[in-house]
């Protein structure tokens, strides 16, 4: 359908639209005109994405004065290739309508290992490997001595798509990750490096989180990307602890020991040239004398980083770590000085001014030359040649923890556990450098683009969002899911069957009856419930002492009369193989139950769609352990500069973290699914409200302190009431789907305001 | 009190269907109590039922099986007094109206206990039979399993001549299914062999039971309570639409028995009884069988009588649906017309407002909800057609 919003016409490639797809765009399209950024909440399943890029790409169309890039950050590769998969769709309706003027480019940016089409890079096991690889066969200096002989490996990929030189482009159209690699095979040149050629010229990039927010591979952006681009993070209820964890290093022994392996064997290359070639280094000293700002003329230049300040660029290398030697003796006595600190007994907590002190005291490194460490050792490995870059990933997180520390003095605190506070008996001494302030690393991201626009299924309360990552958000507003039927039922169970209250809290939890009580809930539920459940526990520890105490009194059996049980483990290949028979037992009938954490892997990217999930049982509260010395650190930080509440945010934190694991039920709106939050705690209105406002707006007062018994009921009612065949378009007083013609009518009448408000 | 005369009964005095009688109340915005309006509601349901059915080619000799889900989930209270007792209640009541409307067809009944499918009752026409072996066998206990029961009705049923139409009908209790092997297979087997597989849930939606009914072109509905299950099970009494590439039409050889002479003694082939009077003889064979329609035991021909053909020839020529009129409130010719054709009674509802009411396509006459469902479902023929 194609309509007009304002002065915008939407191409809108479904022939109906949801009232919540239009109020979307429209407050999107505002944002755009103010070139402000903006927070939309909108329910999953509701057609979020493509409202979104249709509105966007259509703005473009229509305004064709100020062209506008489309920076798209999922979180997942497969997020990525549905986005894209979507905006194909939307591309062949626009092009169908408006011939090839409505023709773009747009590219999926992932890493080597999801683009490479070379089998024998391909065969490394991980990422880093697999960059080793890539690395080995395309380096500038491997392929100067490959021309000459002719038994080094290169990749003729590659080769392919250095001789193309500026011919290498991709047509108008738009890639997903498996088109571009298609496409690659095809021509014979390489996906990855040409898809990061055309990220400069592509109107629309769909790419992971890290690729704006991690300073380390922030780099393609902060050069390529024009001021005129509207950012997306989509799913972005977690963006803080993204940004939180770009800027956040912790070093451990091991990481120790192999930077000091990582060291001698840098000496060795270092001896080796002094032999060989002692010019290259020579040159390289001229270089940094010159200033870094002139690093460009290195041959593969590395990525630069957008976090640091700008003047860092243009001041040259101090003087003290322009030599590789000497370089290398800083490093090392960084490395002994760490170990040292390591070495202690008690916890310490720091700030980065006094620690940055403490280093210039006992080591004597200044601040300025913690700061230059990442970019001196990159320059370093490049001078001498060092191609296999995953064997020294620990002496580069030394350097980007040195250069964090030099760099900021606020925000960050170093935190040294000498044992997990949960097994002291355990020495695993761990120096954490945390980041306190998610609006460090996605400040440059405010900065530099015109518009952001962060969007998600969970934004509860959206506004402490912009507290968070410290931005003014011109448009800010949770939308609702307009539902032809009530599809989700979510309930807030504080009793057992006994009438005794149910909760995870600290005192409660070793108490036997409340283990009873949970099992006794299960064991109903599965007994009414069809094909798939699933539940979610606070943490391990606590699933697996409650999992142990149903097997001592026969609850597991019992459950496992009904429905199979499979449990998710922090190992990720066990978790995928229990997913996999999950999903075969809900299909063929058996019917399942899946143990999982808040928190873990499972609740964030996995879909319980449809049969794989009638019934999502949240087990207590998923608070953050409260006594991790880093989450107080920041909890402080939190306080004292952005005035928001200890309690506040742990409740907020604990809230989304079950708002999303409850949301993996509801994917679309002919699905539908039962919550059931199971803890005393969901009753108070302090927690409860800060659910998101799709399901508040579902749980009726009714549902607000259920027992067992009175949950059964609700749940065999409400399973039958779905069960029934249902009008999928809405009646006419509760229109869920417009075609062209309700829409031109409502605006007409101007009953399309009362709709959206 | 206008309820009150419309029914002819103190609310004391009507028998309730089911016993939890305030679960048909809601509560408004301000919390008053209101009964739910079903007539609507039914309606839209009835018209659903109309649309995928009229004017396509029928499957008038069907051959279906009832599987009966036995295992623990049927001993279950929701229903009252259990489900085993409400389903056995209903089947009875369905292989009466199904005989009544495919006097040719005929029906076998499966049931399904501790994950073992045994066949209850071979293909028959005989409605006593049927469920005398039912009522006998009543009890439930272990795991349900969807693949065996098919398995044991596929087996059954590939053996039937190709005109007829092959049907289960299975009333699952349980919530999931203990199989020995791939279900997936067996379902792909049933389809090959065209069996149209529907299912009635008596608690929640099954994703395989779905899957199961999708694949196959049957129905699957989950009953809300007991007239509801009632309501599910009698839409399969009327003869499903044929399976398009199965509807090849088909010459069949029938016999049209003469009934025995009062006082002729002879033994019958099927009970191998000596009988008296009673019975009929197969026109080939000369054998004596008790009761129509049924195959001879002796030759194998199928008899029936002409009055058997008679009752299944309506399915092919139905009633078109009645269109829905949306009422106009101020159009004079409206008044005269807001009686309904078939009962008299007016078409305004409470308040002089029109209710919705529905006309017949070709003679333009109207009719209240009621008779609509009545003229379709039971009378076959439009009043006002012909009183033309």
């Amino acid at each position: 359908m194609i309509f007009k919003l304002e002065d915008v016409t939407v191409y809108f490639p479904y022939d109906n639209i949801y009232p919540e797809q239009y109020s979307y765009m429209l407050e999107l399209k505002r944002a755009l005109d103010a070139k402000g950024h903006c927070l939309l909440e909108m329910p999953t399943g509701t057609g979020k994405t493509i409202a979104l890029l249709s509105l966007i790409t259509s703005y473009v169309l229509s305004k064709p004065e100020n062209p506008v890039k489309l920076i798209y950050c999922t979180r997942t590769v497969h997020e990525m290739e549905k986005t894209l998969a979507e905006l194909k769709l939307l591309h062949n309706y626009q092009t169908r309508h408006l011939g090839p003027a409505a023709k773009i480019l747009a590219i999926g940016l992932s890493s080597r290992k999801n683009l490479c089409v070379n089998s024998r890079v391909l065969a490394a096991e991980n990422r880093d490997s697999v960059d080793a690889a890539c690395r080995k066969r395309t380096a500038s200096w491997v392929r100067a001595l490959a021309a000459e002989n002719p038994n080094i490996e290169t990749c003729e990929f590659f080769e392919n798509y250095e001789k193309a030189a500026s011919a290498a482009v991709l047509p108008p159209g738009v890639y997903t990750l498996q088109d571009l690699r298609a496409f690659g095979k095809q021509q014979g040149w390489c996906p990855y490096f040409l898809a990061r050629h055309m990220v400069q010229f592509a109107n629309v990039v769909v790419y992971s989180y890290q690729y704006l927010l991690d300073p380390k591979v922030a780099g393609i952006i902060s050069k390529e990307m024009q001021k005129e681009s509207v950012v997306v993070f989509d799913e972005a209820h977690n963006i803080d602890n993204v940004c939180i964890e770009a800027l956040s290093v912790s070093v451990r022994r091991q990481t120790l020991e192999g930077a000091t392996r990582n060291l001698s064997r840098i000496n060795q290359e270092i001896e080796r040239f002094k032999a060989t070639d002692a010019g290259r280094l020579r040159a390289e000293y001229n270089r940094l004398v010159e200033g870094l700002a002139l690093r460009g003329n290195l041959p593969n230049a590395w990525l630069s980083n957008p976090a640091l300040p700008s003047d860092i660029l243009k001041e040259a290398v101090p003087g003290n770590i322009r030599r590789a030697e000497h370089f290398l003796h800083v490093l090392r006595r960084l490395v002994q000085y760490l170990r040292g600190r390591l070495e202690t007994e008690n916890v310490e907590k720091e700030g980065p001014v006094s620690f940055v002190a403490s280093i210039t005291a006992h080591a004597g490194i200044d601040q300025k030359t913690l700061r230059f460490c990442y970019e001196r050792l990159h320059s370093l490995m490049l001078t001498l040649e060092i191609t296999d870059t995953d064997e020294f990933l620990h002496i580069q997180t030394i350097c980007d923890f040195a250069t964090l520390v030099g760099t900021y003095t606020r925000g960050f605190s170093i935190i040294i556990e000498p044992f997990d506070e949960r097994m002291p008996h355990i020495p695993d001494p761990v120096l954490q450098l945390s980041c306190h302030d998610a609006s460090l690393a996605v400040k440059p991201v405010f900065d530099r683009f015109q518009s952001v626009v962060i969007t998600s299924g969970t934004l509860s309360p959206i506004d402490l969002y912009p507290r968070l990552l410290n931005f003014h958000p011109v448009v800010s507003r949770s939308f609702k899911m307009s539902l032809t039927r009530d599809c989700i039922c979510p309930m807030v169970l504080t009793r057992g069957s006994d009438q005794l209250p149910v909760s995870t809290k600290f005192d409660m939890r070793s108490d036997p009856g409340v283990a009873r009580n949970y099992g006794k809930l299960l064991v109903e539920m599965v007994s009414i419930v069809p094909d798939g459940i699933v539940c979610f526990f606070v943490s391990y520890s606590y699933m697996d002492e409650i999992i142990a105490t149903w097997n001592d009194s026969g609850i597991l059996k019992e459950i496992m009369q009904h429905k199979l049980v499979f449990i998710e483990t922090q190992d990720v290949v066990e978790t995928t193989l229990a997913l996999d028979n999950y999903r075969k037992a809900c299909d063929c009938g058996r019917g399942a139950v899946f143990f999982s954490v808040a928190r873990g892997k499972v609740a964030e990217g996995i879909d319980f769609d449809r049969h794989y999930g009638r019934l999502v049982i949240m087990f207590g509260v998923p608070f953050q352990y409260t006594l991790s010395k880093i989450l107080l650190a920041r909890l402080e930080y939190l306080r004292d500069t952005f005035q928001i509440k200890e309690g506040d945010f742990l409740t907020f934190d604990a809230l989304r973290q079950a708002a999303q694991c409850v949301g993996r039920v509801i994917r679309s709106k002919a699905d539908y699914g039962m919550m059931i939050f199971a803890d005393k705690r969901y009753s108070r209105h302090d927690k409860r409200s800060k659910l998101p406002g799709w399901i508040l707006s579902h749980l009726r007062d009714a549902h607000l302190n259920l027992s067992t018994d009175m949950a059964l009921h609700i749940a065999r009612e409400f399973l039958r009431k779905m069960a029934q065949p249902y009008d999928k378009a809405g009646s006419i007083g509760r229109k869920t789907l417009l075609s062209q013609a309700d829409l031109e009518k409502m605006t007409n009448d101007g009953s399309i305001n009362e709709m959206l408000y | 009190e206008d309820e009150d005369d419309n029914l002819g009964l103190e609310a004391w005095e009507r028998s309730y269907a089911d016993d939890r009688s305030w679960e048909a109340l809601q509560e408004d915005e301000s919390g008053f109590l209101r009964p739910i309006d079903n007539s609507a509601f039914y309606h839209a349901q009835y018209r659903r039922r109309l649309r995928t059915t009229a004017r396509i080619q029928k499957g008038l000799i069907r051959y279906l099986y009832i599987v009966i889900d036995l295992s623990r989930a049927a001993a279950e209270m929701d229903f009252r007094p259990s489900r085993m007792a409400v389903v056995a209640k209903q089947v009875e009541a369905f292989v009466r109206e199904f005989f009544d409307q495919n006097p040719l067809s005929q029906i076998g009944l499966v049931t399904v206990k501790d994950g073992v499918a045994n066949c209850l009752t071979d293909l028959g026409g005989s409605p006593e039979s049927h469920i005398k072996a039912l009522m006998g066998k009543l009890g439930c206990s272990g795991d349900s399993s969807l693949q065996n029961a098919l398995d044991l009705v596929q087996g059954l049923l590939s053996q039937i001549p190709s005109y007829g139409h092959r049907e289960v009908l299975i009333l699952y209790s349980a919530l999931s299914t203990c199989d020995p092997g791939d279900i997936m297979e067996t379902i792909q087997k049933c389809k090959e062999s065209k069996i149209r597989c529907s299912v009635i849930g008596l608690s929640a939606e099954m994703f395989i039971c779905k899957h199961l009914c999708q694949d196959t072109g049957g129905s699957y509905s989950v009953a809300l309570d007991e007239s509801h299950f009632k309501e599910l099970i009698m839409e399969h009494a009327p003869p499903p639409p044929a399976i398009a590439e199965f509807a090849i039409a088909n010459l069949i050889k029938m016999g049209f028995p003469q009934r025995a002479g009062e006082g002729s003694i002879s033994i019958c082939s099927c009970h191998k009884e000596v009988k008296v009077g009673v019975g009929y003889t197969c026109p080939r064979c000369k054998a004596r069988v008790c009761e129509l329609p049924t195959d001879c035991r002796i030759c194998g021909l199928q008899l029936v009588s002409s009055p058997h053909l008679a009752r299944s020839y309506h399915h092919l020529f139905p009633i078109a649906p009645f269109d829905e009129v949306t009422p106009l409130l101020n159009d004079p010719r409206n008044r005269s017309r807001s009686t309904c054709f078939g009962c008299q009674q007016s078409l305004l509802s409470s308040g002089n407002k029109p209710g919705l009411y529905v006309a017949c396509p070709k003679c333009k006459k109207h009719f209240c909800l009621e008779c609509d469902i009545y003229i379709h479902e039971s009378l076959h023929n439009c009043p006002g057609c012909e009183s033309l």
